[in-house]
């Protein structure tokens, strides 16, 4: 028996901190609007070489995991885990940007400022935050 | 503290109030927050009312402002999505840790956002919002 969930309302945000100077040029960035697709939306550009201010941290927006579908043990065992990664995804990304902004003028991995590549399985989680322990 | 969003109690009542013709108005202005440790987002937000100046910037290019672009999009089925992006640029050293997303009379926040962590901006930094929310029937 499939069981039917609540409808929702959801909500993504990301927030993008970057300095105000490009960092190919350090021409100050200036506003640009332009469409993404049909969506018009709002950047920080270079005038000159069209760059964009250096990238000091990228939040990101874990969302939770679906309610379990039946109550199997697969469907209850699979929200589980579903929950336990949500857990640590977060709090890798919260280690992360608190990484990146404490070292905003070190040169450290990419990874660290932009959130990509996120980890992706369960024991990648895990092994990412163990590496951002300390620093 | 993971990144946490929602929309907040006083978002929904004036949707409600939109969707019966009430006084009410739509999403127009955002402004930062403004502590020193991270926040969590909650539906009844004990600090939601943006005229509480407490917890809202006031001033440095973090203050209230109006949203440069809302639209909407498709997520699930046409036009179940609001979308909305923002640039602050600081011009002083101010922390951030998130972001009310309020109405056009500035009396009610919507949407309540706490970042993953307090993001440190200095004179000139940019902080570019890319925020959506979906009516999910899927």
């Amino acid at each position: 028996m499939k069981i039917g969930t609540r409808s929702s309302l959801r909500v993504y945000a990301t927030a993008e901190h970057r300095t105000g100077f490009c960092e190919n040029c350090q021409t100050k960035t200036v506003k640009e609007f332009y469409m993404d697709g049909e969506r018009k939306r709002v950047r920080m550009i270079c005038p000159s070489c069209g760059g964009m201010g250096k990238l000091i941290a990228k939040t990101y927006s874990v969302q939770p995991p679906k309610p379990p579908q039946c109550m199997s043990f697969r469907c209850l065992y699979q929200f589980f885990m579903d929950t336990l990664f949500c857990a640590l995804l977060s709090n890798y990304h919260r280690r992360r940007v608190a990484y990146a902004e404490k070292n905003r003028h070190k040169v450290i991995l990419e990874r660290y400022r932009t959130g990509e590549p996120s980890p992706t399985g369960l024991l990648r989680a895990v092994v990412a935050n163990i590496k951002l322990i300390g620093r | 503290m993971a990144q946490t969003q929602t929309w907040t109690d006083t978002g929904i009542q004036e949707l409600i109030l939109l969707l019966e013709e009430g006084v009410a108005t739509g999403m127009e202005s955002i402004v930062c927050l403004d502590m020193a440790t991270p926040c969590t987002a909650a539906v009844a937000s004990t600090f939601a009312d943006p005229a509480d100046t407490a917890v809202h910037h006031t001033d440095s290019g973090l203050q209230l402002a109006a949203i440069a672009t809302v639209s909407h999009d498709t997520v699930n089925t046409t036009g179940d999505t609001i979308t909305f992006d923002h640039v602050f640029t600081a011009t002083a050293t101010k922390n951030v840790a998130g972001i009310h997303v309020c109405n056009n009379d500035d009396d009610v926040t919507f949407i309540e956002c706490c970042f993953n962590q307090v993001l440190a901006v200095e004179n000139t930094d940019t902080i570019t919002i890319d925020g959506q929310s979906t009516i999910d029937q899927a």
